[in-house]
C-alpha cells in the first residue's frame, strides 16, 4: 500500500515537472502571438484624439472573417475601450487599421471619408465626408 | 496598486468564512485553515464582485462600495480578534508520520513548479490569451469606466465575439480592482487567476482531509496541482480556473454538510459562465436527490447570486442572444443527427487525453490509488453524489454540442479542452472521495457539531 502511494507521489511530480518543461517551451514559442501589448504603442495617438464615450467606425484591409481580421479588431477594441468599435463606415470618426502600407487617403476617399490623421504603422483616423 | 485591492478582497472573504462557516471542529489545523483560505479567496472575489456591480455599476456609487467592504473587513477584522482562540497546547501535538510529510513536501515541491510554469506565460502574455482580453478582461474595462460607459459590457452593440450576454463576475471582480487603484494594471487579471488556482487547491486539499484523512487530502490536491491542461489555463486569464474552484468548493461543503456554503460557491459559478448555471440546476436537483435535507438551503445559499443572473439575463443583457437560445431553430435535425454524436464523443476521448502532457496523464496517479487502496464501501453515498454531479454535468455538456448551431467541429476545437479543466477537480473529488484511507488519521464525520446548536442561540450562523 506503501509503495502505490509512493508511486501516485512520483507520478504526479513527473506531471510537475513535464507540465513546467512544456509550458515554458510554449511560452518561449508563443510571445503575445497577437501582438496585443503592442497595441497600447501602436494606438495610443488615437486614445487621445477621441473621447472615451465616443463609438468608432473601423475599416482594415485585413480579408473579412479571417483569424487576422478577428485579432486585429479584438485588441484595438480591447485597447480603446471604452471607446465602442463597430465594423464599417457607420460613425463620424472612423479608425484605419492596416497591415500593409497602401495610399490611405485614397483608400478612405474610396469609402467617403477624410483622412485626419496619420498615426503611423497602419493607424490612421477618418472622419466622415459631408 | 491593484493588487491590494485583489488581497483585500481575499482577506474579506478569510474572516467571513472564518466568522461565519463553522469550521472550527475540522481537524486536522492545517485542513480547517487551507478551507477557510480557499473558500475566503473564492467567497471574497465573488462578494466584491457583486457588491461592485450592484453599487459601483448599477447605482454609479463606486465609492459606497469601496466604503461598505472596508467597514465589513474592520468589523470582520474585529471580530476575529475579539473571538481568537486560545493557543494550543504544544504538549498534545503529535508528528505526522512520513508518508504524510513526503506527501504535504510533494505537493509543496507541485506547487512551486506551477507557479514557476504559470509566471513564464505573466512574463511572455502579460494580457492572457485570445479570451481574455477579447471577452473577460475586454467586459472589465467598460464595468471599470463608470457611469453609462460601464453599461458597454455587456451592450447588444458590442461585438458577438465579446460574449455580451455572459455573467460578470470575473469582469466585474477585474474593474473593481482596476476602478479603485485607479490603473489598468495586468496584475490584477493574473493575479486573479492564479487566487482561484490555488484556492482550488486549497479547497480540495483541506476538504477531503477533512472528510478523509490528510493523505488523501494532500494527494488530492497533488493530483490537481500537477494537472497539465489545468495549469496551462491559470495564466490565460480565462473563467475556466474560477468555474473549477466553485465547481470544487460546491462540492466539497456539500460533502463536509455546509450546504448554505455548497450554494453559494454553486450561485457563484452561475455568475461567472453561463455553465455555472448548468452546474447550479444540477447541483440543486441532485442533492434534492440524494441529500433531501440539504437542498433547501442550498438552494438559499444559492439564491443571491442566482437572483442577479436572472436580473443580468432577463433585464440587462436581454438583447444578447446566448448559446442554446440561439441554437433552438432546427434543434430537432441536429438532434437526429448520428453523426454529430460520433464526432462529439470522439473529441470528448481526445480531449480527455489532451488534459496530460507528453507520456503523463493526470488519471494515472489515480489509477495507481485506485488499484493500491481499492474503493471504500461505506463510502459510497458520497462516491454517489460526485459520480451524479460529473455524469449530469458532463452530460448537459454533451448535449449543448449536439443542440448548437455553431460550426461543432470548431467549437469542441476551440472550448472542449477548458470544459474538461472545470471539470476535472470535480472528477478527482469523485473517485478520492471513494478510496480507502490508506493510514490512520482523524476524520471528521460530515455532521454539524454538537457545540453548533448551543451557538446557534448566541450568534447568527450564517453557512
Amino acid at each position: 500500500m506503501i509503495a502505490g502511494v509512493v508511486i501516485a507521489i512520483l507520478l504526479c511530480l513527473w506531471g510537475s515537472f513535464a507540465s513546467y518543461g512544456s509550458e515554458s517551451d510554449v511560452q518561449q514559442q508563443y510571445r503575445d502571438p497577437y501582438m496585443v501589448s503592442a497595441q497600447f504603442t501602436r494606438l495610443g495617438g488615437v486614445l487621445s484624439a477621441i473621447p472615451e464615450g465616443a463609438g468608432i467606425g473601423y475599416i482594415t484591409d485585413a480579408p473579412p472573417g479571417s483569424g487576422l481580421e478577428a485579432g486585429m479588431f479584438l485588441s484595438a477594441q480591447y485597447v480603446l475601450a471604452p471607446r465602442l468599435l463597430k465594423r464599417g463606415t457607420v460613425a463620424e470618426w472612423v479608425l484605419g487599421n492596416f497591415s500593409r502600407p497602401a495610399d490611405f487617403a485614397a483608400v478612405g476617399r474610396s469609402q467617403g471619408l477624410l483622412l485626419q490623421q496619420d498615426f503611423g504603422e497602419g493607424v490612421l483616423l477618418f472622419r466622415k465626408a459631408h | 496598486m491593484g493588487l491590494i485591492w485583489v488581497v483585500e478582497a481575499i482577506l474579506l472573504g478569510c474572516l467571513l468564512v472564518n466568522r461565519f462557516a463553522d469550521l472550527s471542529v475540522v481537524r486536522p489545523a492545517w485542513a480547517r485553515w487551507s478551507l477557510i483560505c480557499g473558500a475566503g479567496a473564492a467567497v471574497g472575489i465573488g462578494l466584491t464582485s457583486a457588491l461592485y456591480f450592484l453599487c459601483g455599476t448599477l447605482l454609479g456609487m463606486r465609492a459606497a462600495a469601496l466604503g461598505l467592504e472596508v467597514a465589513v473587513l474592520v468589523w470582520a477584522a474585529y471580530e476575529a480578534f475579539r473571538r481568537r482562540a486560545p493557543a494550543p497546547q504544544p504538549a498534545g501535538e503529535k508528528r505526522a508520520p512520513l508518508l504524510i510529510s513526503i506527501a504535504a513536501i510533494s505537493l509543496l515541491l507541485a506547487l512551486a513548479m506551477a507557479t514557476a510554469a504559470i509566471a513564464t506565460s505573466w512574463d511572455a502574455n502579460p494580457q492572457g490569451n485570445w479570451d481574455a482580453w477579447a471577452i473577460w478582461n475586454l467586459r472589465a474595462r467598460f464595468l471599470a469606466s463608470g457611469g453609462a460607459l460601464a453599461q458597454r459590457a455587456w451592450s447588444s452593440k458590442l461585438d458577438a465575439s465579446a460574449h455580451a450576454e455572459y455573467p460578470l463576475l470575473l469582469s466585474s471582480f477585474v474593474a473593481r480592482s482596476w476602478a479603485f487603484s485607479d490603473s489598468f494594471s495586468t496584475a490584477v487579471p493574473e493575479a486573479t487567476s492564479y487566487a482561484f488556482f490555488l484556492a482550488l487547491i486549497a479547497l480540495v486539499a483541506g476538504g477531503m482531509a477533512a472528510l478523509r484523512g490528510p493523505m488523501l487530502g494532500l494527494l488530492a490536491a497533488l493530483v490537481l496541482a500537477s494537472t497539465p491542461a489545468l495549469l496551462h489555463q491559470v495564466p490565460n486569464q480565462y473563467a475556466d480556473v474560477p468555474m473549477a474552484c466553485y465547481f470544487a468548493g460546491a462540492i466539497v461543503f456539500a460533502l463536509l454538510d455546509r450546504p448554505i456554503l455548497a450554494g453559494i460557491f454553486a450561485g457563484c459559478a452561475a455568475w461567472t459562465k453561463d455553465e455555472g448555471v448548468l452546474f447550479l440546476a444540477v447541483l440543486l436537483t441532485v442533492t434534492a436527490a440524494l441529500k433531501r435535507r440539504a437542498a433547501l438551503a442550498t438552494l438559499a445559499g444559492a439564491a443571491p447570486a442566482a437572483a442577479l443572473v436572472v436580473i443580468f439575463k432577463t433585464w440587462l443583457a436581454r438583447g444578447n442572444a446566448g448559446l442554446l437560445s440561439t441554437s433552438l431553430p432546427g434543434a430537432g435535425k441536429r438532434l437526429a443527427d448520428v453523426g454529430r454524436y460520433g464526432i462529439t464523443i470522439a473529441a470528448f476521448d481526445r480531449e480527455f487525453a489532451g488534459l496530460g502532457v507528453g507520456w503523463y496523464h493526470p488519471i494515472l496517479p489515480l489509477i495507481a490509488l485506485a488499484v493500491v487502496l481499492r474503493f471504500d464501501r461505506e463510502r459510497r453515498r458520497d462516491a454517489a453524489y460526485c459520480g451524479a454531479l460529473v455524469g449530469f454535468l458532463l452530460l448537459g455538456y454533451f448535449g449543448v454540442y449536439i443542440l448548437t448551431n455553431n460550426d461543432l467541429t470548431w467549437l469542441l476545437q476551440t472550448s472542449l479542452n477548458r470544459v474538461l479543466v472545470q471539470v476535472w477537480p470535480v472528477l478527482v473529488l469523485a473517485g478520492f472521495v471513494g478510496l480507502r484511507v490508506p493510514q490512520a488519521a482523524v476524520i471528521v464525520k460530515p455532521v454539524p457539531p454538537a457545540a453548533k446548536a448551543r451557538r446557534k442561540t448566541r450568534r447568527l450562523q450564517m453557512f
